[in-house]
């Protein structure tokens, strides 16, 4: 069984009296250990699929199967704690938390665990460890580079154990040399660790690291 | 609990801006605290009055005397039990100079407010009569009786300045019609009085009486009665009674204008207008004021953070959770500036009942006692957590409504 399983999925949003569709009828499978990548042009919903696949949004209409469950049939509680179980999410712009050290971001998701403090301390010090970082545990995002953050962003994604873990253009606000390291870091997760991993992204060479690849344009795939 | 270090680095986010919040939070609370406390006190020495106690005054104002011919006729109407004349001394301890006692100095006219307590001169007959609250032993009494320099003083007062049975001191009035050409009166303290707290709740022993006669012939048999103490023999009819007084006298010179203890001590305190109405209305305007300044903070705060909710929703925290989040910082803002706010009330307290001058102002007009009560102390911390909810409140809804995908495209 595929580990994301996307079915006839339409997303239509709806402002006033007008309605875009933004995915029109898509279906795409990504089998477990899969690193997947989502490319097109802007406005073509990849994002937009890729929430999806988060379970941050909802479809109009379709079914979004991730880890053996429907998000599509989920209400909203049910879909946080779904997200906090299975899904590990990637900002193109890291989102750390800024008056939180690098510690404290990655254990944040752990917040919602029953663990000791002292077991989440030493959870979000292995994640650091795992994206290279332990040696800057107690260092706050604005004395981090772009690439450093982005690893506390991962840490902090990965530290829950999620199935599936969702990149949104995660090199897109990086230079070159810290985009090799991040997709280095990607690749091992997912060599290494066998995550399940989608990635939305612009960059061919970003998206040549990936095992398959699949081209939106106007909300349906082209391969 | 394990969000409050999440919650305090927030806070600190901007220190600046919290510490205002606070700060005005804080001013909200001390100014409940603080006008509730003096509500509180007046409304404790207006329970302390008898409903079975009338006030006849002069109709026009306070100031003015009664013609002592009143007093009988008072006494003869239906209902009235005893009549009780007194006038208001208005004295003071006159100034210490340098090298000089009270009484080597006892012709100086001037004055020492920082030492003023309420004292009056009484029919003491009558006056004791009436006023059961004031427990005076009685062979102190009979002393008492015999002497005209003779006064009872409340064990308040006592204490506070260490006087003792046979002790003398020396009053100037303000009032001039109250002095004597040869300088301050000269007391002696021939009983000292005291009060049961559970009997009588909310009396004030800081108080001075002696007789009225000692006043009137000191001052050239010329004096009239500030008002009459009149007690009657139920409560139920004192409408009644005060309507017959007051006929009595309505083609009079010098009308009278008769009511209730309370009602009495109530205008006394107040002298113009409604106090407690006022001091309500300053409190809510207060309030209301810092609500808004909270909401609006938090409001900020919610808005600059928006990513911030949305990361926290994807990562699984629920639109309850965050919401919860954001309240509890706001209540802890009113915690921190409820807690402040009721220290800084403890300390007005405090000051005002040991500084000179405002100690001895405010035992003139029965509010020695004035303390920070406990019940208004929690009221105040509830007020300010209640404040920090609604304030949080409103950002905080917009932030359980906010959908993660619309906050992070506002990035």
């Amino acid at each position: 069984m595929a580990m994301v399983d996307v079915r006839d999925v339409t997303k239509v949003y709806r402002r006033d009296t007008e309605e875009l569709t933004v995915l029109n009828g898509l279906s795409l499978q990504v089998e477990e250990g899969d690193f997947a990548a989502l490319m097109g042009p802007s406005g073509s919903g990849k994002s937009t699929l890729l929430n999806l696949i988060a379970g941050i949004d909802k479809p109009t209409s379709g079914d979004v199967v991730v880890a053996g469950t429907n998000v599509a049939q989920l209400g909203e509680t049910e879909l946080a704690e779904f997200r906090s179980h299975n899904v590990g999410f990637i900002f193109q712009f890291y989102n750390l938390i800024p008056v939180l050290n690098a510690t404290e971001n990655v254990e944040l998701p752990l917040l919602l665990t029953h663990l000791s403090k002292a077991e989440r301390r030493e959870r979000a010090l292995t994640a650091l460890k795992v994206v290279g970082l332990a040696d800057r545990a107690a260092h706050y995002p604005r004395q981090l580079s772009g690439g450093q953050e982005q690893r506390v962003a991962i840490a902090r994604a990965i530290v829950t154990d999620p199935k599936v873990l969702v990149a949104d253009e995660p090199t897109g606000d990086l230079d070159a040399r810290s985009a090799t390291e991040i997709l280095d870091l990607i690749g091992i997760l997912n060599r290494d660790f066998r995550k399940t991993i989608v990635m939305v992204t612009h960059d061919p060479r970003a998206a040549e690291r990936a095992r398959t690849q699949h081209h939106l344009e106007k909300g349906v795939l082209r391969d | 609990m394990k969000f409050l270090p999440y919650l305090l680095k927030h806070l600190r986010r901007s220190w600046f801006r919290t510490g205002l919040t606070v700060l005005a939070m804080a001013l909200c609370i001390f100014l409940f605290c603080t006008l509730q406390s003096v509500l509180a006190q007046i409304g404790a020495l207006l329970d302390s009055t008898s409903a079975k106690r009338l006030v006849t005054r002069n109709a026009v104002s306070i100031v003015f005397d009664l013609p002592q011919a009143y007093g009988a006729r008072i006494q003869s109407v239906p209902g009235v039990e005893r009549v009780a004349l007194n006038s208001w001394f208005g004295g003071s301890l006159p100034t210490k100079k340098e090298g000089k006692t009270s009484e080597e100095d006892s012709s100086s006219s001037t004055t020492d407010w920082s030492n003023f307590f309420p004292n009056i001169a009484v029919e003491l007959g009558p006056f004791f009569a009436m006023y059961p609250e004031y427990q005076l032993p009685p062979d102190q009494y009979q002393a008492l009786l015999q002497d005209q320099r003779g006064c009872a003083i409340g064990r308040k007062l006592a204490d506070k300045f260490g006087w003792k049975i046979g002790d003398t001191f020396y009053l100037e009035s303000f009032i001039p019609v109250h002095r004597k050409a040869d300088g301050p009166f000269e007391f002696v303290v021939r009983g000292i009085f005291d009060t049961d707290p559970v009997k009588y709740p909310g009396t004030d022993t800081n108080i001075m009486v002696f007789s009225y006669k000692y006043l009137y012939e000191a001052t050239g048999r010329t004096l009239g009665a500030g008002t009459y103490y009149v007690a009657i023999k139920d409560p139920e009819k004192a409408g009644e009674v005060s309507a017959a007084i007051d006929a009595l006298f309505e083609n009079s010179d010098a009308q009278t204008r008769t009511e209730t203890e309370k009602a009495f001590a109530a205008s006394f305190i107040s002298m113009a207008g409604n106090l407690a109405l006022l001091l309500n209305g300053i409190g809510v305007a207060v309030t209301f004021t810092i609500l808004l300044v909270v909401t609006n903070t938090m409001s900020i705060a919610v808005r600059e953070r928006r990513t911030e909710i949305a990361v926290l929703k994807t990562l699984g925290f629920t639109s309850p959770q965050v919401m919860g989040l954001v309240v509890a910082e706001s209540i802890l803002i009113g915690v921190m500036g409820g807690a402040l706010g009721i220290g800084a009330s403890q300390g007005m307290m405090w000051l005002l009942t040991h500084t000179p001058g405002i100690r001895d102002a405010l035992a003139g007009i029965g509010l020695s006692s004035l303390s920070l009560r406990p019940l208004v102390a929690a009221l105040g911390f509830a007020n300010a957590v209640f404040l920090g909810f609604v304030a949080g409140f409103v950002p905080a809804l917009g932030a359980y409504r906010a959908r993660i995908t619309d906050m992070l495209r506002t990035v």
